[in-house]
């Protein structure tokens, strides 16, 4: 136990103490600094909308996770887990390869897919005469949110096809087969029986995904840097830039403590909304 | 018995180890300059080598990382306490200050450095509170890059004199498949830089965007917004490669040394281009440099150069040995601008002569700042607080992907100068 909360005080409350303590001043990580109350976050509220659209990019990168990658990863798990057992083994490991590539390998690769002159994709576009739809998809301010979302959705696809596959294998067959004879069709087994039995794993997906929608940071700093203008920036580059980048630590820690309670908040209400629809 | 025979061996074994101990000094270093085979990179490698084979029992470290992150890592580093014995940095208007200010750089012996052929100024840059903390490396101004093939093959004869006629060779270059120029544009910095002289070919007159900053005038005033219209305009022109906001320098470089594009807008530091072994012998052949456009009707002329002393070296204020640090400091002045024209790997902040076996970029690179009527000093993003910097980046990166109008754009300059100047 004692242990146990040794680790927790020095790696989570120490740290988080430290920056609450200089989210109270305007240190520039530098030198001298003024303790400045709580300026640093009435202008994080009140006067920042960098802040909010980084907070909405989160949040509409979470959507994106939750409401698309998600469904059909399980949809193909569920497709995966009716094939032989070779052709689903090698379909697995095809469709976890992005999830093993090193973030910088899969931030380069995609910038040159997206490339707007030698990229493959507008090659292909103007190969069938799409030539309208060939943009700078990463600097384009129309697509650029989208072009990094995908990238996140692409490389975290195989992990959310992974735990949905391993939690398909232990339900139980006698459980399919009891809704079988009962009358019930395969679409209706898998409404009423299967993703119910997997309530609790769906909900920790989710909350892997709120963290890690909630912590993205490298692949935005190795693709856009949260630009053009600031419309791709998200929280941990947005905190990082302000502590690093513009020499605002003070500023950057009140964005630090924020996170956490906007993470905390989020976990929170996702276990409570959980609790709800599995009553 | 076995513990005696090794208490013995300890005790024998004792001196050794103290003796190498003593000799064994490690000086870490960080620079920006991860290339160590090429050009700029392999100098310092070089000079290295020629600091440890004089000074045995040295032991030099590097840390490199690109321009950019080096910055930040910098920063981290003495946030964190761990700055490197010997680091490049900035010059002390921009991002020094706050790190001499912090009692983080140690302050040298200028007296040392005065007879080592030092441009006018260069130390000058260097020396805050009347002590000089770093010294000066290299002779930055702002020019475009050309690929003499490239502008031949498409039937262009001269380089563009005028903004005008560097409109006019977009098509040529477009239909051949060339991209017409590249630049960094995921940094902004070379925007930014690029904005300021647009401020000055217009205008006529130098150092407009300092009294903005000094808020003698305002950055809203006609002639920011007519250097913004411009700038906004050799974007949208199709003059640079299409994903200019979100590619970085390397791949902007690479571009242009792949005889992919005909035009490189940067600094003076990319001389080495002529040497570059990463590229080929027909593109070290073919790279030569013009100066910056005159925009019509302005009052500016094509030798008002954008110049300005870039990085410098300073020595760690906790550092263990900063004699030696010191010491190698001097050797490296003495070294550098020798080996770098040698090597034509950059202009040095130190006179150097122009030789017969000079490559065409150099010589034009020497040319262009000989034939120059009025230098700027540092750029505007670099000669206020930090946050003043981000700001105007982010406001150029705004003002280049068409986000905000030349009008909102000078208004959020005015407004991050306002801001600064209140700090």
């Amino acid at each position: 136990m004692l242990p146990g909360l040794a680790v927790l005080v020095f790696s989570l409350v120490v740290p988080l103490g430290f920056s609450v303590y200089y989210s109270l001043t305007d240190w520039d990580g530098l030198g001298a600094y003024q303790h400045v109350g709580l300026d640093n976050y009435r202008a994080i509220l009140t006067d920042d909308p960098v802040f909010w659209r980084s907070l909405r990019n989160v949040l509409l990168l979470l959507a994106a996770t939750v409401f698309l990658q998600n469904p059909i990863a399980f949809a193909l798990a569920a497709l995966l887990s009716r094939l032989s057992a070779r052709a689903s083994r090698l379909l697995r490991t095809v469709y976890f390869v992005p999830a093993v590539l090193s973030l910088v390998i899969v931030a380069k690769l995609w910038v040159d897919v997206f490339n707007p002159t030698f990229g493959i994709l507008n090659k292909l576009l103007r190969a069938v005469g799409l030539d309208a739809l060939a943009v700078s998809w990463l600097s384009n301010p129309h697509t650029s949110l989208a072009a990094v979302i995908w990238i996140i959705l692409w490389q975290g696809f195989g992990w959310a096809l992974l735990f949905y596959y391993a939690a398909l294998m232990t339900v139980p067959r006698d459980l399919e087969e009891a809704a079988r004879i009962d009358g019930a069709g395969r679409l209706a087994t898998y409404r009423h029986v299967i993703i119910p039995y997997l309530a609790p794993m769906i909900a920790t997906v989710i909350v892997i995904d709120v963290i890690s929608s909630m912590k993205q940071m490298e692949l935005i700093y190795l693709t856009t840097q949260g630009g053009p203008g600031q419309l791709t920036q998200f929280l941990g580059v947005y905190l990082y830039q302000k502590a690093f980048v513009t020499s605002e630590y003070g500023y950057g820690n009140a964005l630090s403590v924020l996170f956490v309670v906007v993470s905390a908040g989020l976990t929170l209400l996702v276990h409570r909304g959980m609790r709800v629809i599995s009553r | 018995m076995k513990i005696t025979a090794f208490l013995v061996l300890a005790l024998a074994l004792l001196p050794t180890v103290r003796a190498s101990a003593q000799t064994k000094v490690t000086i870490k270093m960080g620079d920006n300059l991860p290339d160590r085979n090429n050009t700029w990179g392999a100098i310092v490698e070089q000079i290295n080598g020629e600091f440890k084979a004089a000074h045995p029992g040295t032991e030099i470290v590097t840390e490199s990382y690109p321009d950019q992150p080096y910055q930040q890592k910098i920063k981290i580093y003495a946030t964190a306490k761990q700055l490197p014995d010997l680091f490049k940095f900035w010059s002390v208007v921009s991002l020094l200050k706050p790190m001499i200010d912090g009692g983080f750089v140690a302050p040298l012996d200028r007296a040392e450095f005065e007879s080592l052929g030092y441009l006018p100024g260069a130390l000058d840059t260097n020396t805050y509170n009347g002590k000089l903390y770093g010294i000066p490396v290299s002779m930055d101004f702002w020019v475009i890059y050309y690929n003499k093939k490239l502008f031949k093959d498409a039937g262009i004869d001269h380089v563009p004199a005028t903004l005008d006629e560097l409109y006019a060779v977009i098509p040529k270059f477009k239909a051949k498949g060339i991209i017409p120029m590249t630049t960094d544009g995921k940094d902004a910095w070379p925007l930014s830089i690029t904005f300021d002289q647009l401020v000055w070919r217009i205008a006529g007159e130098k150092g407009l965007p300092r009294q903005a900053l000094d808020r003698k005038i305002k950055f809203t005033d006609q002639v920011f917004v007519q250097a913004a219209r411009a700038l906004q305009q050799l974007v949208k022109s199709g003059l640079f490669q299409e994903d200019l906001m979100v590619s970085d320098y390397d791949a902007a470089r690479n571009l242009f040394g792949q005889g992919k594009a005909a035009m490189f807008l940067m600094g003076s530091w990319e001389l080495g281009l002529g040497t570059d072994k990463s590229f080929s012998d027909e593109f070290r052949a073919n790279v030569d440099a013009f100066k910056f456009p005159v925009v019509k009707d302005g009052k500016g002329t094509v030798d008002d150069l954008m110049a300005w002393y870039g990085g410098n070296y300073v020595v760690s204020a906790s550092s263990k040995n900063i004699a030696l640090d010191k010491q190698y400091l001097v050797f490296y002045a003495k070294r550098f601008p020798e080996l770098a024209w040698e090597k034509q790997a950059a202009l040095p902040a130190q006179a150097v002569k122009a030789r017969p076996s000079d490559t065409p970029v150099a010589r034009s690179i020497l040319r262009i700042i000989a034939e120059s009527k009025a230098t700027s000093g540092t750029p505007a993003l670099d000669l206020s607080t930090p946050r003043f910097k981000d700001d105007n980046e982010n406001a150029i990166r705004e003002l280049c992907s068409e986000l905000i109008t030349p009008e909102v754009f000078v208004k959020k300059l005015d407004a991050a100068a306002e801001k600064a100047a209140k700090k």
